[in-house]
């Protein structure tokens, strides 16, 4: 396995993997829908898969002595590194923002403990639907992403509108950390699980997909 | 115990359909897999490396079962399709630290020798070699992890006829040092200079599987022209089709006693050209 992921950083990782990290600086913006910032995460993903169908990646990868279900195993953990370290230095970022003197975020929910649950679980999502798609048919990673890029969209809509409608969210979820802190832990907790649940679940039928692919 | 056998292997498709293809390679043999475009050549190789799911029959490696031990298998063999068509932006010096790492048995200095061999320049990348080297490169590969078997998809094809020359030469000391090679091709001239044994595949079904003197000592060519043709001779043609004096067409040589027309030794294109009439 650390062939296959030693593969995925030196040959298939698109430059947008890593220069998209620094995007989480747009949790430095006061007022910003800052799902979007794990928009381009999942987006730089897109590009890896776009690129790996431009260069052959999976013809040159079956050649090497690997199994298929190895093949789906790497990028799923690649992808896994990438959105987690997204995360990770958007948090700073998130701090930082959260100092201002100024009130929280206008547009949607604040970057606080509870938005990254939700980003989580936004990002689960997204595994599940672009990834059992992609792997189904690797050539088209445009319709895997399309359908990806939907459910992330209508998830955005769904939960920036619902801190402005929803009394729970508003009076709870959209406010400074450590204010109600509890209840934030409670989201951040159940995102990750639910994160890791969607995305064990693409993993798990991307490989029964992806066996059954003629190439 | 052959190096690769292949029983029966079956894949259906809605127009096309491999139908029992069965044949064996033997240790240190160069063996030419042809047949006209779309004749199934691709699909057969393909199958043979799971890159297509087989509908039934079965591949055996070395004696043992691809599905049982892919790892193992593609340890001891090297795929070829054309020239390296991978990662063509990359320096080929990154494709190879990448490519190294999978192999228990990779051998650097076997790497380098060959890399000098095939005068290849690792600071190039895929886009800036000829076809020729891009198919060289991807020898490299596969001899730098001690390749037992090659399977070569159309390694030829798009080659000058001097490249080509200088590749087969290079399978036959391949095949000398014991390496058994299968590669298909529809340029029957390269099997002509170096091929131990053909395969011969039609509509997915194997129409030859033989040494290749004796397939070609199956037919002949005879030349003739129409108005001489007894009805008896007529229906001993294979494949009849105007040449540029009359018409060609392929006999078998044991009809060939008795025949006062033209007839001269067949090479592989005849036979195929005439074969693919029928």
């Amino acid at each position: 396995m650390n062939n296959l992921l030693y593969k995925e950083f030196k040959l298939a990782m698109h430059p947008t993997s890593v220069i998209f990290l620094s995007l989480s600086a747009m949790m430095l913006i006061p007022n910003y829908p800052y799902y979007v910032t794990f928009f381009y995460t999942s987006l730089g993903i897109f590009f890896m898969c776009l690129s790996g169908r431009e260069n052959n990646d999976i013809f040159y990868t079956m050649t090497l002595p690997v199994c298929k279900k190895d093949i789906v195993k790497s990028r799923f953990l690649f992808v896994v590194m990438i959105q987690l370290a997204q995360v990770l230095t958007a948090i700073p970022f998130a701090y930082i923002r959260s100092l201002y003197d100024l009130p929280g975020n206008l547009i949607g929910i604040d970057a606080n403990t509870a938005f990254f649950g939700l980003a989580f679980l936004m990002m689960g999502f997204f595994n599940l639907v672009f990834f059992t798609n992609y792997f189904k048919n690797t050539d088209k990673v445009g319709v895997a992403f399309g359908w990806g890029s939907l459910v992330m969209t209508i998830y955005m809509i769904i939960a920036e509108t619902s801190v402005h409608v929803v009394p729970f969210m508003q009076k709870y979820l959209d406010t400074k950390d450590p204010d109600y802190i509890e209840y934030k832990l409670v989201v951040l907790v159940v995102g990750i699980l639910f994160y890791s649940v969607l995305t064990l679940g693409a993993y798990k039928k991307s490989v029964r997909s992806f066996e059954a692919l003629d190439l | 115990m052959s190096v690769l056998a292949v029983n029966n292997l079956c894949k259906k498709y809605d127009r096309f359909e491999l139908d029992n293809v069965s044949f064996a390679l033997e240790q240190g043999t160069i063996t030419g897999f042809i047949g006209r475009n779309g004749a199934g050549k691709t699909t057969t190789l393909k199958a043979l490396l799971n890159f297509v799911h087989p509908d039934g029959g079965e591949i055996l490696f070395f004696g043992k079962s691809f599905k049982v031990s892919e790892f193992e298998i593609k340890q001891k063999i090297g795929f070829v399709a054309g020239g390296i068509n991978y990662y063509p932006k990359k320096k080929i010096k990154t494709i190879t630290a990448t490519t190294r790492r999978f192999y228990e048995k990779w051998d650097e200095q076997a790497y380098q020798h060959y890399m000098e061999r095939f005068a290849l320049d690792e600071n190039k990348t895929p886009d800036e070699l000829s076809e020729g080297m891009k198919v060289k490169y991807s020898l490299v590969l596969a001899l730098s992890h001690h390749a037992e078997l090659l399977i070569l998809d159309e390694p030829t094809s798009g080659l000058d006829p001097i490249s080509r020359d200088d590749l087969l030469d290079v399978f036959l000391g391949l095949a000398k040092d014991g390496i058994t090679i299968l590669f298909s091709t529809h340029i029957t001239s390269d099997l002509d200079k170096c091929a131990d044994n053909i395969i011969y595949i039609q509509h997915g079904k194997v129409l030859a599987d033989s040494n290749i003197e004796s397939f070609l000592a199956q037919y002949k060519v005879m030349e003739f022209s129409d108005e001489h043709l007894s009805d008896d001779l007529r229906s001993k043609l294979i494949g009849y089709k105007p040449i540029k004096h009359g018409y060609s067409a392929l006999i078998k040589s044991i009809d060939v006693n008795n025949i006062d027309e033209k007839v001269t030794d067949a090479d592989l294109e005849s036979i195929m050209i005439h074969l693919e009439k029928e």
